[in-house]
């Protein structure tokens, strides 16, 4: 069944407050109706990146092995548990498996003065 | 060779707890007398140790899985494969175990099965006109029934650089038939000792991918196996395909992300062929790997809470 063009999500709420996303953590946002994240924030030398939960050496294919397991077992990188391909937390370059080469889709972040996190393009929801 | 099937997969593993959990949640139990062994109902199962122990042979590529140990039906199989492999290769005894290493560079180990017999009728369906039905007000599902268990340990599936090599190995020195191919792709094969449709999966791949794509246990029917992987997915774990139904194999399947670096899969039901049956020979594709596939709805009829644009807005 296609999804409705608009959907209840598509408002800027905020994800999390800044002071949730520990340095060295992942995080999952947006769960669909399966409980999959449709996207997850890493906080990286204290900086967020945001990345669609979409390996690319499959079309779409989710990358935790549990709820906000995104990083490999030492937190350094980025880590597909489908197949073991490994990312830079900051670039989203896979340095290691089946997409070697290639990069995770990033999605812009907006931080509010108070420290709220929230996606920068609210409709962003609806795509990823 | 009258090898039997897979019993035990050794691992080494760089977060053992994490590891453990994850195969306590999937509904192994740990051995009584090791906490870090995790059985099926059978007594087939997995041995978890820590990725820098010594002891476990190597792997390639940083795989995780160190060891695939076979059982044989005797004394005299065991015999034969230590003659046969010690041909071209180093063979040797460990904790009664014969141990080597396959034509993929994984290491292999034989023992005489230690599988214990199961008396345990499957999952039987009220099918209209079927001689076998459900006795009266036996349920079909029970929601809150207690943990599920994997009754055994089911197949193996491997990537491997030289698929010819590997195959050769496996049909050519331990006797295993090929049952079904993915053309282009690889052979699913089965031992001498084993009606299963396949208890090995072999697909030819990238030297990088060199490792393992996913092993699984034999659940007691679809039922256990979407009710045991709802009940994953509750408990925070992230499903990747299914559930679904293949079709080589008829096998259930559903395959989830773990952090043994390959998937894990829970199935049921799987084919048994004997020695006339004729390979099949089909292009991969998910079009004949899934015969259908299910999808999970939380609501299912609109009523209080419903929202706004209904239950497909969600």
């Amino acid at each position: 069944m296609p999804k409705s063009p608009t959907v209840p999500n598509c408002h800027a709420q905020p994800l999390c407050h800044l002071s949730e996303l520990g340095e060295g953590s992942a995080r999952g946002f947006l769960p669909d109706e399966d409980g999959q994240d449709r996207i997850f924030i890493v906080c990286h030398e204290g900086r967020l990146h945001a990345w669609r939960n979409a390996c690319p050496h499959l079309a779409g294919a989710p990358m935790a092995w549990k709820r906000d397991a995104y990083l490999s077992p030492d937190g350094r990188q980025v880590m597909c548990h489908a197949h073991g391909a490994r990312f830079e937390p900051d670039s989203g370059l896979c340095v290691h498996g089946p997409c070697l080469g290639q990069r995770l889709e990033s999605v812009a972040l907006h931080i509010s003065t108070s420290g709220q996190v929230s996606l920068a393009d609210p409709h962003l929801t609806c795509s990823v | 060779m009258n090898i039997t099937g897979l019993e035990t997969l050794v691992f080494g593993v760089e977060d053992l707890a994490a590891c453990r959990q994850y195969l306590l949640d999937y509904g192994l139990h740990a051995a009584a007398d090791d906490p870090n062994r995790l059985l099926a109902l059978d007594g087939s199962g997995v041995e978890l140790y820590p990725a820098d122990d010594a002891s476990l042979p190597s792997a390639p590529n940083g795989c995780q899985l160190r060891l695939a140990v076979m059982g044989v039906a005797d004394e005299a199989t065991l015999q034969a494969i230590a003659e046969e492999l010690g041909k071209d290769r180093e063979v040797h005894r460990v904790d009664g175990r014969l141990q080597s290493v396959d034509d993929a560079g994984f290491a292999i180990a034989f023992q005489v099965s230690r599988r214990q017999p199961l008396p345990l009728i499957g999952e039987i369906s009220n099918a209209p006109g079927s001689p076998i039905q459900r006795v009266p007000n036996q349920l079909g599902v029970v929601a809150g029934r207690e943990a599920i268990q994997p009754r055994a340990l089911s197949h193996l599936v491997y990537f491997v650089p030289d698929l010819a090599k590997a195959e050769r190995f496996y049909v050519e020195r331990l006797g295993f038939r090929v049952t079904d191919r993915f053309d282009g792709v690889g052979p699913f094969i089965q031992p001498a000792g084993s009606l299963e449709h396949h208890t090995h999966f072999l697909i030819g791949a990238p030297a990088f991918m060199h490792g393992v794509e996913h092993f699984t246990f034999h659940f007691g029917g679809p039922t256990e196996v979407i009710q045991n992987g709802s009940r994953f997915v509750k408990a925070g774990y992230q499903a990747f395909w299914g559930p679904g139904r293949h079709i080589f194999g008829s096998n259930w399947f559903w395959y989830f992300n773990s952090p043994f670096g390959c998937h894990v899969e829970m199935d049921a039901d799987m084919d048994l062929h004997d020695n006339t049956w004729r390979p099949r020979l089909a292009p991969l594709g998910a079009d004949a790997s899934q015969a259908f596939l299910l999808r999970r709805r939380d609501n299912w009829m609109p009523g209080p809470g419903t929202p706004e644009n209904g239950d497909y807005a969600n």
